[in-house]
């Protein structure tokens, strides 16, 4: 928005009336979404975990390469990657400002889609060989 | 996604959140700064499951190394940790859903909310800890 000088009017009221920015929800929504399939697979997440406990290696792997805890597990990581990068994302737009911020921003994108890509090699991996 | 403006405008700096030392402790206000805790410490936690997962993906001597790590006292108490956290998280989601949907924002059930939180969080942790040490 341009400077006027001559404009004894705030920023604020300059913008008011004029309807909403039809942006900025994605995020929210998504985390919404997210939170409400992370409740069922937490607990069914939490329940493989508790199942693992009793298992050794070989154990672990066989569990892991049936189809349900696989695609739990898959389910699990996926939303709460997804989940979790949201969630850093408001935190740093909370209190990082400036340049700082657009950095923050690109290294929390880049850790969660790296998290995410290792976690899915390595079920993937575990299920099929 | 829009919520990033990542560069300010020349004029002044973006306002940032109230800080903590703004208001007076309530249970509700409690419970959120425990949220975002905890939801920032599951960030951290899921290295964890990571780790995890790749070892498991690898021979038996990478995965003996997580194992070590996770049985020893330091990986008891991370692991404590991070079960206290997501439960925690878990059930304070659940309360900003209704939050968010319209129900439960009257004035003595909101504080009830927040202290179920506070509570059950714990209490999963110990539950799910109990059944652990029994089932192995």
């Amino acid at each position: 928005m341009a400077e006027h000088p001559s404009d004894l009017r705030t920023p604020l009221g300059r913008v008011r009336f004029l309807g909403a920015a039809r942006a900025g929800t994605t995020d929210a929504w998504f985390v919404h979404v997210t939170s409400i399939a992370l409740i069922p697979l937490t607990i069914g997440f939490v329940w493989l975990i508790l199942d693992l406990l009793r298992k050794d290696y070989n154990g672990v792997r066989a569990e892991l390469a049936r189809p349900i805890p696989a695609i739990l597990l898959l389910a699990f990581v996926l939303a709460g990657i997804v989940h979790m990068e949201l969630g850093m994302r408001s935190i740093i737009v909370d209190y990082i400002n400036g340049q700082s911020r657009a950095w923050a921003l690109a290294a929390n994108t880049l850790f969660a889609a790296l998290l995410a890509l290792a976690c899915v090699y390595a079920t993937l991996r575990i299920a099929f060989t | 996604m829009a919520s990033s403006d990542a560069l300010p405008g020349p004029r002044r700096p973006r306002p940032l959140s109230p800080h903590l030392s703004v208001y007076r402790l309530t249970m509700t206000m409690a419970m959120s700064i425990v949220h975002r805790i905890t939801g920032a410490a599951l960030y951290v936690g899921v290295l964890l499951l990571a780790w995890f997962l790749i070892a498991a993906s690898a021979d038996a001597a990478t995965f003996a190394v997580f194992s070590g790590f996770i049985q020893s006292f330091i990986g008891r108490l991370v692991l404590f940790g991070f079960t206290w956290a997501l439960f925690h998280h878990l059930i304070g989601g659940i309360r900003h859903i209704a939050w968010d949907s319209g129900y439960g924002l009257d004035a003595p059930l909101r504080d009830q909310m927040a202290w179920a939180t506070f509570i059950g969080g714990f209490a999963l942790t110990i539950v799910v800890w109990g059944v652990g040490y029994a089932v192995r």
